[in-house]
């Protein structure tokens, strides 16, 4: 009996351009070393700005009537920290990614350009410069997508990309406009200050404008849809850089317009929060722990952490407005902490998985395997990664999801129906989140790392050179210090949260200490006792087992048990696909999978099986049920439209001509 | 707690067991009173099966003298294995037999994994287990009775 799997599209085997020359050494350290150097000029800068007084710079000449103007607060200050953090980290990988995968000159342009604009963006201060240092960020990032496009899901996933990012581009420009009008002024200090006088509708205008611009860009649905596109396509240093900063950005302009200058808003505006947020976390985690390309995976967890985030932002909001401001402080606590720490991790997911792709070509996990003895560092690597996306003590995402959760448990819902139907809903979508994201990571961390090898490129991998395990190692020194030590983070966060009165940032945060404690509620954790209890359980039994082998005979040496057949083979292991299937099967209605097994027969017994083809297509259900009409109207209209250009320049020149005309004839 | 002191009150409602039968094998873990056994379907015509599935309901209890079917070979103290050895079990029976840690026993059940039974000229017949792998009690019928079976399992746990 034979079973032949097919499965998702594979990815070709990258570096088949074998004409592409070696970049040189210089251009290759001067890329990633200016990256790294912008990285840590955001995190100092950042850090000045938390711990000292504000800072601001007026640039009139760059821009005409306007200028460019920056005003840097503890907020802004964060998020460039952030930011800066994980530009470091790829900017030292990509100097060893670079020489690895034999980068063109444009994308090693393109790098520090691209975290230039995301650093100027939340150091913007008026709504110029902001939609300036966006749409940098978000054409560097574009063109970075698109360095390998010579393969054709490269140029689909750009065209995606850049229609979704100007669309969202053009919703945050029209809102922006709108408010900066209304408010008179184009500073976010004049905006700030004049807030009180815009009327409700406007406000309410604005809010869903922003929250659709800013949500496509941390990829919230149903705006999600370009992610796990582009992520995968892009390079992974670019893919890790726009997984855990780019769309952090996102959450920045929902904080900054939505909560800090717009804000305090009606409940309505919260519990919107709360539930894109909630859909966003649960869909993001269902596709991730179905999904069985590996970069695809850790783009639909980004989908589901951006929601988490969301989740606590409209958490802290609504519980902010509902008069409980302590327990908005925890929620919003949670959300900068999950941020952070999200960013550590997927920082080292991405790059790790680049390591994988680098060394076998692959990013199917069904070809996928055995790469914990050939890459032992990039494997320990990932481990730290997936075990922080999983959400469990010892892990980057778990004292923030631990918060998330008090603060959600703990709201005051006597009297209030709102909050007493809204919170335990939330509090269910977070623990079917994180039980699903554990799933998703054992699949990508089992199925990819361990075991044997399912394909010859994975049994040829090697292990990546010195610099980009560097670039790894520092983001998994980040995840261990957010995993043990979230009493570092304790001065920033407080600092922070005294900038967002809107949400809860009048009440004292909860206290990260040795002890995790919550004021107002009852609920303390210690991260790091947790982890010395665990660390010397271990010693401890490894001591006992130890002190107990004197008294045993020697150990034998058999074969390994398989099931009484002969030997073991790679055939026998769970695949992605088998390892999901359950779930698969569970949320049938929702994943609605393309699924097809044929079972062909001898011909001269149907007792006996000769052939079983199973074959399996996950698609985005939201992409295809919401994307698919529109794309097919623009389509036919676009073909409409074209009708009138045939191509005469007669043609042409009698529409210039009658466009004239037409403004003539109006402005008269 | 009362369900507590029901079940100690009533205590344990069976039928008194026959003496314990002489022993035939030194107990393989050197403890007496347990054993772990994997069973390997060798070739047989599934009355045996029936019949070992009976002597381990709740009918017969063979779990009350010690003995347990397992569900790897790396779990167990030996091996109970029936009907005659086919030539594509024989491969697969001496596989688990190796796997199984030793020092280890093998039980035969029924004429087929004696002897050979009535299949002992079959095409696809390698011969009795004891062609294969050592054999070191043998329970013999056509099929064994539950209660023989059970007979022969307490004279290896010894209870």
């Amino acid at each position: 009996m034979t079973a032949a799997l097919h499965d998702a599209p594979t990815v070709p085997v990258l570096g088949e351009d074998t004409h592409a020359k070696r970049p040189s050494g210089v251009v290759v350290a001067l890329s990633g070393g200016l990256t790294a150097a912008l990285g840590a000029v955001g995190v100092a800068l950042g850090l000045a700005v938390i711990f000292g007084a504000p800072r601001h710079l007026r640039i009139g000449w760059l821009l005409p009537l306007v200028g460019v103007r920056f005003d840097l607060d503890p907020l802004g200050g964060f998020f460039m920290a952030a930011t800066g953090a994980v530009s470091i980290a790829v900017g030292i990988y990509a100097a060893g990614y670079a020489q690895r995968e034999r980068w063109a000159g444009f994308p090693m342009i393109m790098l520090p350009l691209f975290v230039a604009g995301m650093l100027a963006v939340p150091a913007a201060g008026s709504v110029t410069t902001f939609l300036l240092a966006w749409e940098l960020m978000a054409a560097a990032s574009l063109a970075l997508v698109l360095s390998e496009h010579r393969r054709v899901a490269v140029r689909s996933a750009g065209v995606f990309y850049a229609v979704m990012t100007q669309l969202g581009f053009a919703a945050i420009l029209l809102a922006l406009v709108v408010l900066s009008a209304a408010a008179g002024g184009d500073a976010f200090a004049t905006i700030a200050a004049h807030v009180g006088g815009i009327a409700p509708g406007t406000r309410t205008a604005v809010f869903v404008l922003t929250l659709m611009g800013f949500g496509s860009k941390a990829g919230l649905l149903p705006l999600h849809a370009w992610l796990p596109r582009a992520h995968p396509e892009a390079p992974s240093p670019v893919s890790a850089l726009m997984s855990a900063a780019m769309v952090n950005m996102g959450i920045y302009g929902i904080i900054r317009i939505d909560l800090q200058l717009l804000g305090p808003g009606p409940h309505s505006w919260g519990l919107t929060l709360m539930i894109f947020g909630a859909v966003s976390a649960v869909f993001g985690v269902l596709q991730a722990s179905v999904a069985t390309d590996l970069k695809r995976l850790l783009a639909y967890s980004t989908t589901e952490n951006m929601g988490l985030i969301t989740l606590a932002l409209g958490a802290a909001a609504l519980l902010s407005s509902s008069g409980a401001p302590k327990v908005a402080a925890i929620a919003m606590t949670a959300a900068l902490l999950h941020l952070l720490s999200h960013a550590a991790f997927k920082t080292l997911g991405f790059l790790a998985a680049g390591s994988v792709l680098a060394a076998t070509g692959l990013r199917d996990l069904n070809k996928l395997g055995g790469l914990a003895r050939r890459m032992p560092g990039t494997t320990v690597m990932f481990a730290i990664s997936a075990l922080g996306a999983s959400g469990l003590p010892l892990g980057a995402g778990f004292v923030s999801e631990w918060l998330l959760l008090q603060s959600l448990i703990h709201s005051p819902h006597e009297n209030n129906t709102l909050l007493a139907l809204t919170m335990p809903l939330s509090v269910g979508a977070v623990a079917l989140t994180t039980g699903l994201g554990i799933a998703a990571m054992v699949k990508a961390f089992g199925v990819g790392f361990l075991a044997r090898p399912r394909s010859p490129a994975a049994e040829g991998a090697r292990e990546a050179p010195a610099s980009m395990l560097t670039g790894m190692a520092l983001a998994a020194a980040a995840c261990v210090v957010f995993a043990l030590a979230p009493a570092l983070l304790g001065p920033t966060l407080r600092r922070v949260l005294a900038v967002l009165p809107a949400v809860g940032g009048q009440a004292a945060g909860p206290a990260l200490g040795t002890y995790l404690r919550l004021p107002g509620v009852s609920g303390s954790m210690s991260p790091g006792l947790i982890a010395a209890a665990l660390v010397t359980a271990v010693l401890l039994t490894l001591g006992l087992a130890r002190w107990g082998r004197r008294h045993r005979p020697a150990a034998a040496v058999v074969p390994l048990w398989a099931c009484g057949a002969d030997s073991l083979s790679s055939r026998m292991q769970y695949t992605a696909t088998s390892f999901a299937e359950p779930l698969q099967r569970v949320f049938d209605n929702v994943l609605k999978p393309d699924t097809n097994l044929e079972v062909i027969h001898f011909a001269e017994s149907r007792y006996l099986v000769e052939k079983i083809t199973y074959r399996t297509l996950l698609a985005d259900p939201i992409e295809e049920r919401f994307y698919t009409p529109v794309v097919r109207a623009v389509t036919t209209w676009a073909q409409w439209v074209r009708r009138a250009h045939p191509g005469s320049v007669h043609l042409y020149l009698a529409y210039g001509a009658l466009g004239l005309l037409v403004v003539l004839l109006v402005a008269r | 707690m009362s369900w507590i002191s029901r079940i100690w009150r009533i205590g344990r409602i069976v039928e008194p067991a026959p003496h314990a039968p002489e022993p035939s094998v030194e107990p393989p873990t050197g403890v007496a009173g347990s054993l772990q056994l994997r069973h390997v379907d060798a070739g047989s015509c599934n009355g045996c099966e029936l019949e070992l599935t009976g002597a381990f309901s709740p009918v017969y209890d063979a779990e009350r003298f010690g003995a347990r079917l397992v569900a790897s070979p790396r779990h167990a103290d030996g091996l109970v294995a029936t009907g005659v050895v086919t030539h594509n079990m024989a491969q697969p029976l001496l596989n688990t037999f190796h796997a199984v840690p030793e020092p280890r026993v093998v039980i035969a059940v029924g004429d087929c994994a004696c002897n050979g039974g009535v299949f002992t000229k079959g095409y696809g017949v390698v011969g009795p287990v004891g062609d294969v792998v050592p054999v070191d009690v043998e329970v013999p019928g056509c099929p064994p009775t539950p209660q023989q079976i059970i007979a022969a399992l307490r004279a290896v746990t010894g209870r």
